[in-house]
């Protein structure tokens, strides 16, 4: 009977208010994710991002991040390291801080998210020097 | 094919001598065959079986000319002596049993020669053959490749198929290349020993640095001893080098000449106005070559006017610029850059000043004086001093040669005071060189010693020596006035001293006893390619006039001499820089508008006989640039007082209203008046000081201008010269 | 009869295009101008152009009015086969809207005439 009245999904809502942290926090969250899930946190990775299971939801959905608090609403696919990537994606299903076996190597460089549209985006430039090199005044003195 | 046509040979004054190639041997036999006889009988030989009539002494080569036949030669130049040695010019003549070089063998009456028979193609054929069989095959990446006589003979006169079967090239002969300087490349292995290069240096440059050691397959072509080949007519054998063996260092694998696109123009480097040839290919100019000009540079080019043109890409002023209030010049667009100097202008109300430069062209020196007089200023200088007492710069034949270029290689007796023609004219010194070889001239100088590459008798340093041989009271005085054709230089720096009007009046007045019917002895010896036509059309020289004005508002148009600066100006005086390179105008100015350079400008210059030759643009000027008198007509229309003309055939006219001498390009206007010089001198005393030149070795020769000082290559030939001229130095005090 | 001979006085001056006299191809130049006219509402609202019917109908005026001068009949006769092929090219919509503004030229900056413009402008 509360199944066929859905008030089973309006207990739901109460308790991933609940679990977000009261009706601010939920607030925060739909509005900086447009989505409000609750479920297990797997981990952290180091750059403060938190992954969500919650077997819950329809394969494809059961995985999730939450971005780091500071990044606000300046998220990016591209901030998921590679080794939570495999993990996102479902090529494996364990996630790193449980895999034992992932290399680990000195050399291996920190991870950088993609810079486009950002001011420290790739900009091409010309290389070939111009035909006519100009005076500087400020050169010459 | 060839790239000199041979008509002029027969034209030409046969001046060549005919044998031996040490100075020495050049100068007797040349003086021998110099001496005049009656007009002596023409003789009969027969070209082709086609008669024709030359003088006795005619050679072979060029009774084939008069014929219209062209022989095919390396070795053989109409402007250097006879070698003979290439045989690429074999030609048959009947009843004789071998062919004869004909380069070098005068005709004998009644020869018939077949320029085209079975022997002549035969000879020919095996001396291509010969010449080939120890010539790299390297055409592909050689820089003669497409304006090789080499290739062009082997494709008009070679075999059509090869013996050569030496795949392995175990034979062929290899050379060591050889570091000739900056600017000539060598590459000897292609070299085929048609000694036009050290025939050249000899005769011509007057440095014997080049020659052959060896015989036969060993022969080789270089300067003896690990040296540099310091003249300032270098370049000038990478023109006569028939093949590739000595090319442009600088213009090694940039063009082929099939992908240039050619423009006549004049060099403006030094004032004895060149023609050249600017070699362009997408907007850019990658070379400078000379062109013919019997009146003025044969067929020569000094090296800074050929090898500065890479100046012309570097340091440009490519956008104008205005001062800001923090002190730097920031670039603007041209309407924000005309307005604030049209203010300036206004607000000076008349208190305005211009400088021209070393390199201005008429059109614009006549628009700046048209646009100042407009705006109520009358101080128009130019950067050079002179004499301006006396009649100083009113008279045209007070500050032009007025013996002519051509006709000093005729002189007899020259004097040179305060000039050394060697470096600011080359072009000239070869003149006095020619003469000094054919007609025994006997020459001296007054001013420090200075080598010009020829012998000549150096009188001292001091100035009052001038005014002795001009009372005819010195030894030399009597060679002047026994001379048939005598001439005396007055270098322009000489007339740049405080005494300059004593020494002028004084040359003037003793060139005046020495004139002969058609023989004008006074000459001045410009350096600036701007000075004569800027004086033409009336402005004053010297830069004292403006700065004694204390102007408000200065116009430097191109002064880039370094004679104004900061100190010497009031302290308000807003000072704009018309001109195309960032130097010492623009650095000093608080408006900078970009000007065209000589490339880029179709423009009037007047070299130092007063001979008025027009530039053409070979490239567009760069970035916002225009050409100086578009300038100055905008800025005029801003300070609304227009220029009536809109188009350069409109201001020709104006400058044809001024000085009609101007645009009849190409003649020599002789100039009148000379002798009154004397009659409006104010005084004649000279001081006792010692006379001096700018330029006295090599490595001061290549930096004297905007465009020569930003040029990569003189600063390369600098440095070289300077490192050689300290080797030389120290090897001569070790051997003392 | 008469009109055997209009042709033949005709073809003695010049061979004619469509026209043989003015008449005709005024007519010709009028049902031109009444194609476009009541085309025009169409055009605006196949190719989503920025100009109203009332523009689009001025410079149709305007388009024509630039021939007024023209008296030769077998250049009004050509100019008419043009206007009809751009009509044509315009209704079947073989032409994009850029196309039609084109006629407006608004892109197009007039070249300076005068020295100082020419100057700052940097044309010769």
């Amino acid at each position: 009977m509360a199944k066929y009245l859905g008030l089973d999904r309006l207990g739901k809502i109460f308790q991933i208010i609940r679990q977000s942290g009261g009706i601010k926090n939920a607030y925060m969250k739909l509005y900086r994710f447009d989505d409000l899930k609750v479920g297990t946190l797997v981990g952290t990775d180091k750059y403060g991002n938190r992954y969500y299971e919650n077997p819950y939801y329809f394969y494809g959905r059961n995985r999730w991040v939450e971005y780091a608090d500071h990044l606000n609403l300046e998220y990016d696919g591209s901030q998921i390291p590679a080794d939570w990537y495999g993990w996102m994606h479902y090529k494996t299903d364990l996630p790193p801080i449980r895999d034992g076996s992932r290399p680990k190597y000195k050399w291996m460089a920190d991870h950088s998210e993609n810079l486009s549209g950002t001011k420290e985006q790739y900009m091409p430039y010309s290389t070939t020097p111009p035909k006519v090199q100009a005076w500087d005044p400020k050169k010459s003195k | 094919m060839f790239r000199a046509p041979l008509t002029k040979v027969i034209q030409g004054r046969f001046g060549s001598p005919t044998h031996g190639i040490t100075s020495k041997a050049i100068r007797s036999s040349a003086a021998l065959s110099q001496t005049p006889a009656k007009a002596p009988e023409k003789i009969e030989v027969f070209v082709d079986d086609v008669s024709v009539k030359v003088l006795p002494g005619t050679t072979v080569l060029q009774a084939c000319a008069v014929a219209g036949v062209e022989i095919p030669r390396f070795c053989y130049h109409e402007r250097l002596s006879v070698a003979g040695n290439c045989r690429m010019c074999l030609v048959e003549v009947e009843k004789s049993p071998k062919p004869v070089a004909a380069c070098a063998m005068p005709v004998m009456k009644g020869w018939r020669i077949k320029t085209n028979s079975e022997m002549t193609r035969k000879a020919r054929e095996g001396v291509m053959e010969f010449l080939l069989m120890n010539h790299p095959l390297d055409c592909p990446i050689c820089d003669q490749g497409g304006e090789c006589d080499l290739q062009d003979q082997a494709m008009a006169f070679g075999s059509d198929r090869s013996r050569f079967t030496d795949i392995n090239h175990t034979g062929k002969r290899a050379v060591e290349d050889k570091n000739f300087g900056p600017l000539v490349k060598g590459i000897m292995t292609r070299c085929i020993h048609c000694t036009r290069c050290v025939r050249f240096a000899c005769e011509v440059a007057g440095v014997e640095d080049l020659g052959t050691t060896g015989r036969g397959n060993d022969m080789q072509i270089g300067t003896y001893v690990e040296k540099l080949f310091l003249s300032e007519l270098s370049g000038n054998v990478i023109d006569l080098c028939p093949v590739g063996a000595l090319t442009s260092k600088p213009y090694s694998f940039v063009a082929r000449p099939w992908e240039i696109r050619k423009v006549s123009s004049i060099d403006v480097l030094d004032a004895v106005g060149s023609n050249i040839v600017v070699s362009t290919r997408t907007n850019e100019v990658l070379r400078i070559v000379p062109r013919e000009n019997e009146d003025i540079n044969e067929e020569w080019l000094a090296d800074k006017s050929r090898f500065a043109c890479d100046g012309l890409k570097r340091q440009r002023l490519v956008a104008p610029m205005v001062r800001m209030p923090n002190g730097e010049l920031q670039a603007v667009e041209w309407e924000g850059a005309l307005i604030s100097v049209a203010k300036a202008i206004k607000d000076a109300k008349g208190a305005v000043a211009a400088i021209a430069g070393q390199l201005v062209d008429v059109e614009s020196l006549v628009a700046l004086k048209d646009l100042l007089n407009r705006n109520g200023g009358e101080t128009l200088c130019t950067e050079q001093n002179f004499n301006v007492k006396g009649s100083g710069s009113d008279l045209r034949s007070n500050y032009v040669c007025n013996t002519t270029i051509a006709d000093l290689e005729q002189a007899d007796a020259v004097l040179l005071i305060g000039t050394n023609p060697r470096y600011e004219a080359p072009l000239i010194n070869t003149r006095l060189r020619k003469s000094y070889i054919n007609n025994e001239m006997d020459i001296a100088s007054i001013g420090p010693k200075i080598d010009l590459s020829y012998n000549h008798q150096n009188l001292g340093e001091d100035a009052g020596l001038i005014s002795q041989v001009c009372n005819g009271g010195h030894p030399f005085s009597k060679v002047l006035e026994n001379a048939k054709k005598p001439a005396i230089v007055l270098g322009a720096n000489v007339l740049e001293r405080p005494d300059a009007a004593g020494i002028h009046t004084t040359v003037a007045s003793y060139c005046k006893k020495l004139n002969k019917q058609g023989w004008n002895a006074f000459n001045v010896l410009q350096n600036n390619a701007g000075q004569t036509g800027a004086l033409d059309v009336g402005y004053q020289p010297g830069t004292q006039a403006a700065l004694k004005a204390q102007p408000k508002v200065l116009i430097l148009l191109g002064a880039d001499g370094g004679k104004v600066d900061r100190e010497k100006l009031p302290k308000d005086c807003y000072v704009i820089y018309i001109g195309h390179h960032g130097d010492n105008g623009a650095s000093i100015a608080d408006a900078v508008l970009p000007g065209a350079a000589y490339t880029e400008k179709q423009a009037i210059y007047v070299n130092t006989e007063g001979r008025a030759q027009q530039t053409l643009a070979a490239v567009s000027p760069p970035g916002m640039a225009r050409e100086d008198w578009k300038i100055l007509r905008a800025l005029s229309e801003i300070l609304g007082t227009p220029l009536p003309y809109d188009n350069l055939d409109d201001l020709r006219n104006r400058i044809e209203d001024i000085a009609p001498h101007l645009v009849r390009f190409g003649k020599l206007e002789s100039s009148t008046f000379g002798n009154l010089t004397e009659q409006l001198a104010t005084s004649k005393s000279i001081e006792n000081t010692k006379i001096d030149v700018k330029q006295k070795k090599l490595r001061e020769y290549f930096m004297t201008d905007p465009i020569s000082r930003a040029s990569p290559t003189m600063a390369r030939c600098v440095r070289e010269v300077s490192g050689e001229e300290a080797k030389e130095e120290s090897q001569r005090q070790a051997a003392c | 009869m008469a009109g055997r001979e209009a042709v033949r006085k005709a073809v003695q001056q010049v061979r004619p295009i469509l026209s043989v006299d003015r008449e005709e191809a005024r007519k010709r130049a009028l049902n031109l101008y009444k194609a476009w006219y009541r085309q025009i509402p169409y055009i605006v609202m196949d190719y989503d152009i920025p100009k109203s019917v009332e523009e689009c109908r001025a410079k149709l005026r305007e388009e024509f009015e630039r021939h007024r001068n023209v008296t030769d009949v077998r250049v009004v006769d050509m100019l008419v086969i043009k206007g009809q092929m751009e009509l044509k090219e315009t209704v079947e919509i073989w032409k994009q809207k850029g196309h039609i503004m084109r006629y407006w030229k608004e892109s197009q900056d007039p070249k300076p005439t005068d020295f100082l413009s020419k100057f700052l402008q940097g044309v010769n």
